[in-house]
């Protein structure tokens, strides 16, 4: 086995190649071959297959599901302003109700770009969910305002709905509205307890997997510390054993001085 | 947020177009096919965004943005590339222009919370407490390691290990020879074994 110098032409690049599959077919065989007798090259083939392996592990975080949402139409529309219908007082409905509102009325999955293009007959419109804004989003004609998006009209829709629910009035007649809607508000409900277990799962998991990690840190310490301690113990012995032998030595010696004397 | 009202939208059968075709449909008029496009690019141009630049939501910001530009050009995409390389090379570059915006290197950083968690736990809910300590430890140390790596470098094993990208996409992706971007990984993969080692050790 060849063990310190590799000179086998272009072998790094070889190496990656070979690592990667991504090899002519001649190519493999002969380096296949030199691998048999090269103890450098096949450690370190083996030691780049354990770093992939070892990045396999980093995975991107999941995107969180963002509610700030906000349509931009293909024009340089601004943001919404205070002379749009604003119906509403969210603060007085609870956090998690407009939570739980908001991914009803805007989907619950997690979609990352947030970008959707829709077509009518006014033309395109490109939308989107979250940006820091500055340029202008499409290239297509503009479309609707604000005031006319479809989401504005559901939106409100579900924000007097849920504003009707949470009345603290104990003495709130039902209207017929909601009766006739008493489906959709079971499924509403449905939906919110769902939401709010999956919340309380997700916290459950949070502490435990924060405990671990503290219990991980305090064994990681507690070993430390442990090997900090006999390692003094080892000096102190070894110091003492040989401050005793000086001491026996000094003993030895007045003896003999004595005895002479 | 769009997300499952969008998935219903779009049609069953578009699904099996290829990612060309459904740019030839959006050309076309077909708002749907676009919206495909996006549904099937979202995550890998996001998890490409997040390994380059290390923060989530400026990586969002710049998937979003890639798709937005990607959107206004559709009509000067000829075809001469695959549909996923011109969307990657809009990423990486929307990707420079944040760095160089930011000056600041791009070091990717775990997230505050738990996101690592929340990932396994996705994918794997019966993974036990010990093996997401253990995940998100190893998470750390890649990000880490990934983060001592000059630009190019990384670059280049981000495409080639986490969008299995070939040497001659790379290449074309970043404008530099075939070799360049074997040497690329080769010093990458090395700076890496020299830092993980550290790491165990």
């Amino acid at each position: 086995m060849i063990e310190t110098i590799c000179t086998y032409s272009g072998r790094d690049d070889l190496l990656v190649a070979y690592l990667y599959d991504e090899i002519e077919t001649a190519d493999r065989a002969a380096f296949s071959a030199h691998l048999s007798v090269c103890g450098r090259c096949t450690r370190e083939l083996a030691a780049l297959r354990g770093v992939r392996s070892t990045l396999s592990a980093w995975a991107p975080p999941e995107p969180r599901v963002v509610t700030n949402y906000e349509p931009r139409a293909s024009s340089h529309e601004p943001r919404a302003t205070s002379d749009e219908p604003r119906a509403t007082n969210w603060h007085d409905i609870p956090g998690w109700a407009q939570v739980a509102a908001a991914l009803l009325v805007l989907g619950v999955s997690a979609a990352i770009a947030n970008v959707e293009v829709r077509r009518d007959a006014s033309g395109w419109t490109l939308r989107t969910g979250w940006s820091k804004g500055g340029a202008p989003t499409a290239v297509a004609p503009a479309v609707a305002g604000n005031s006319s998006a479809p989401w504005r009209a559901d939106l409100t829709a579900l924000e007097r709905r849920l504003r009707t629910e949470f009345q603290p009035s104990p003495a709130r007649a039902v209207p017929a509205a909601a009766a006739a809607n008493a489906m959709s508000d079971a499924e509403l409900q449905r939906r919110v307890r769902a939401i709010i277990s999956e919340s309380e799962r997700r916290q459950e998991r949070e502490l435990a997997l924060r405990v671990a990690e503290v219990v991980k840190d305090v064994n990681a310490q507690r070993q430390a510390d442990l090997v900090k301690i006999d390692r003094s113990l080892g000096f102190i012995q070894t110091s003492t054993y040989g401050e005793q032998m000086k001491q026996r030595e000094l003993v030895n010696y007045l003896l003999k001085v004595s005895q002479k004397q | 947020m769009f997300g499952s009202n969008r998935a219903e939208k779009v049609s069953a059968h578009s699904m099996t177009w290829s990612d060309e075709e459904l740019v030839t449909r959006s050309i076309g008029g077909d708002p749907d096919s676009f919206n495909q496009l996006v549904l099937r690019w979202e995550r890998p141009i996001y998890a490409l965004a997040y390994r380059v630049i290390g923060r989530e939501e400026d990586a969002r910001d710049v998937c979003q943005e890639t798709f937005l530009r990607a959107f206004r050009a559709l009509n000067g995409f000829r075809g001469q590339a695959k549909f996923s390389s011109w969307l990657y090379r809009i990423a990486l570059n929307l990707c420079r222009d944040w760095v160089r915006r930011e000056r600041r290197t791009p070091v990717v950083q775990a997230p505050e919370d738990l996101d690592a968690f929340d990932l396994s736990a996705v994918r794997e809910p019966m993974a036990s407490v010990d093996d997401l300590v253990a995940r998100r430890e190893l998470t750390r140390i890649v990000e880490r390691a990934m983060a001592k790596l000059p630009d190019d470098q990384r670059t280049a094993i981000i495409l080639k290990e986490y969008h299995e990208l070939t040497f001659q996409e790379i290449a074309d992706l970043v404008g530099c020879p075939l070799s360049t971007v074997k040497t690329r990984l080769y010093q990458g993969l090395a700076v890496l074994r020299r830092e993980l080692a550290k790491s165990e050790s």
